[in-house]
């Protein structure tokens, strides 16, 4: 009788001490095929490692109960109606919480639809209006062009002086409001600027090439336009002979750019902005612990080291609120310290551009490729508002 | 003057690729009267085969292009005789079958290679400059293939029994039938060429652009803006709407940018439409 007693209480101990007693659903937004998929992929990603973290503690805290988080992923395909189909979508699964969407016209499909299903929304868009004080569960994962144009600009202009530059981008809101805010700043250091914006979807860039080479630019920055796009610009720009700088103040996914453009040998000279310091040790060791908790390797390149403050902080904002109801995390995230073990400490910005601080700014870094070698990521610190 | 020379080089070489594209595109619908939706992803497939082959197992490019449109080919005449044969005269059907299709193969390359670009560049790589003007090398390697490949096509279709066979088939099957022309071999075969024109472009041009699981969506595009016109069915008419597209293509986005470049071709077809329905040709090959 001892025997069996104590045999019933063994089995009977791992679903009292250790079983999760509940379930939680975190949404991950973005594209996640097409020609923007690594940024909507690493969203997912950054999203999966938060959860493993948490899971790995136990849970998140809800209602007295610990709670397994579980990642649901949707593609919005980079477009305005993807992303409000997405916040329906996951709103149906009693989803609160979504890390995403990314690009601007997605931002823009979703701030309407997530306000009115309650849902906490973190983009990373560099839209103009990415923020707006009448939709308070929107937040914003990292500061557009006008936060860290100046500083790449300012860097890149010691390593190949610059008079002129042409920016090549997109012609919808993803690639016009990003460009639009880099040739200011360029305008800012003394450089004049053309802007050239062309369809997306466009394969072959021969003809706008030469359009852009007419003008005879000392650089060519290719701004928000996709890294498959921006690569194959690249490429063909080197192939009609332009020989001067290019840059790339706009989203990341420089692995990319060197993989379609053909090498480093052919990018020769490049300079682009990084959303986090990629250099730095600490920053990179985040692959290594994805690939511990989850088993394989993260998708979405340097990406999803930017975004993963952002899932980080909202899973502890659950737990110190109690509940996954959007507008208390909300109130929980916005007392919350900005403060990434990975990334290092950041601050709460957005007060100036958007009226509403729910922008995470942290240090983020300026890469140098010169003469064909790779110099490395620097690191560039941010001052609060 | 050398801007309108390079945007007339961009042209053509941009024509010679539409036209292989929109020659099996027209030739599916001129021979099955089918729409075929999954044209791009032949395209992408041919691309990621000769990838393959190239990456994975060492084959030097010509044969890596070369076992691309054997393989993009083969899997059009499977797909055309096992399930497209069965609803050849459905037109919604074989709507849905070649759309299916697509999905599935644009899904599995997704799954099996990622999102992400590959490492493909073409063999030969530099261009040739006369003082402002440059022809990229590859570009004119790929205008000579393309070229070689719609002669070998109109010989196939204007002077070979094969091609009066296929053609009997499009002006009246009925009647070709009664001369004892089997749609059920025929059909495969012409589906299996023209998918293998889409390979051999895909195969071709990928490696010059990229090659990522999204890139057939423009194909399909561009193809049906050819096809439509020059005249739904017509070869002559697609052959020359694509030189036609890629010229206006090049000049207007030359003169005018990228964004309004795009629509002044759609202005185009849309006038087109408007006055002459049938297309450049003016007469469709299909019968009723």
């Amino acid at each position: 009788m001892k025997h069996r007693l104590f045999v019933a209480a063994m089995l009977t101990l791992p679903a009292t001490a250790f079983a999760q007693n509940c379930e939680m659903k975190l949404g991950a937004m973005g594209p996640m095929s097409g020609g923007a998929a690594q940024w909507g992929l690493a969203m997912n990603s950054a999203a999966e490692l938060a959860a493993a973290e948490v899971n790995q503690e136990g849970g998140v805290k809800i209602g007295g109960k610990t709670c397994k988080v579980v990642v649901v992923p949707y593609d919005s395909k980079y477009t305005a109606d993807g992303a409000a189909a997405g916040s329906n979508a996951l709103a149906a699964q009693d989803i609160h919480l979504i890390i995403g969407p990314v690009g601007s016209p997605e931002a823009t499909g979703i701030k309407p639809v997530a306000a009115r299903n309650e849902q906490i929304s973190w983009n990373a868009s560099y839209a103009k209006n990415a923020l707006e004080p009448k939709f308070p569960l929107m937040f914003h994962i990292a500061p557009g062009p006008s936060g860290w144009a100046d500083a790449v600009i300012k860097r890149a202009m010691k390593e190949f002086p610059m008079k002129s530059v042409a920016l090549i981008a997109p012609n919808d809101q993803g690639g016009t409001d990003i460009a639009s805010v880099d040739a200011e700043a360029y305008k800012a250091n003394g450089v004049t600027t053309t802007e050239e914006y062309y369809q997306r979807g466009t394969t072959n860039f021969a003809p706008i090439v030469t359009r852009i080479l007419a003008a005879k630019p000392d650089v060519v920055d290719t701004a928000s336009s996709p890294p498959g796009d921006a690569g194959v610009i690249i490429k063909q720009l080197r192939l009609a002979g332009f020989t001067g700088a290019i840059g790339r103040l706009g989203g990341p996914g420089t692995d990319e750019i060197v993989r379609v453009s053909g090498g480093l040998d052919v990018l020769k000279n490049f300079y682009w902005f990084e959303t986090v310091p990629t250099g730095d040790p600490k920053v990179r060791a985040i692959d290594d612990e994805y690939k511990k908790l989850l088993g394989k390797d993260p998708i979405g390149g340097t990406a999803v080291w930017a975004d993963l403050p952002a899932a980080r902080m909202t899973l502890k904002a659950v737990s110190i609120a109690g509940t996954d109801d959007a507008k208390a995390v909300a109130a929980a995230l916005r007392k919350m310290p900005v403060d990434d073990p990975n990334i290092g400490k950041g601050y709460w910005a957005g007060k100036k551009q958007f009226g509403i601080a729910q922008e995470l700014q942290f240090p983020f870094g300026v890469g140098i490729i010169k003469d064909g070698k790779n110099l490395g990521v620097e690191r560039q610190e941010v001052k609060p508002e | 003057m050398d801007q309108f020379i390079q945007a007339a080089i961009i042209g053509v070489s941009l024509g010679a690729q539409y036209a292989l594209l929109a020659l099996g595109f027209t030739l599916i619908f001129g021979i099955l009267g089918v729409v075929n939706f999954s044209h791009g992803g032949f395209y992408m497939l041919g691309g990621y085969v000769a990838y393959s082959c190239v990456a994975f197992l060492g084959l030097p490019y010509p044969l890596a292009v070369l076992v691309a449109v054997v393989a993009t080919g083969a899997l059009g005449w499977v797909f055309e005789l096992f399930l497209l044969e069965r609803l050849v005269d459905d037109h919604l059907a074989t709507l849905m079958l070649t759309l299916g299709l697509y999905l599935v193969v644009s899904t599995g390359l997704l799954t099996v290679f990622g999102p992400l670009s590959m490492e493909f560049a073409f063999p030969v790589t530099g261009a040739l400059h006369m003082g402002p003007i440059y022809v990229p090398r590859e570009n004119l390697i790929v205008l000579v293939v393309c070229l070689a490949a719609i002669a070998a096509l109109w010989l196939v279709l204007f002077r070979t029994d094969l091609g009066r066979g296929l053609r009997a088939l499009a002006d009246d099957r009925a009647v070709a039938m009664a001369q004892g022309l089997r749609p059920k071999l025929l059909f495969p075969l012409a589906f299996a060429i023209a998918t293998g024109l889409a390979g051999l472009t895909g195969a071709l041009v990928t490696p010059i652009l990229s090659l990522s699981p999204n890139v057939g969506d423009p194909v399909l595009a561009t193809s049906f803006l050819t096809v439509i016109l020059g005249g739904l069915g017509s070869l002559e008419g697609a052959a020359l709407a694509a030189f036609v597209v890629g010229i206006v293509e090049a000049f207007s986005s030359v003169y005018f940018g990228g964004s309004i470049g795009a629509l002044v071709l759609f202005v185009l077809v849309l006038l087109l439409l408007v006055f002459r329905p049938t297309g450049l040709m003016g007469r469709p090959v299909r019968g009723a």
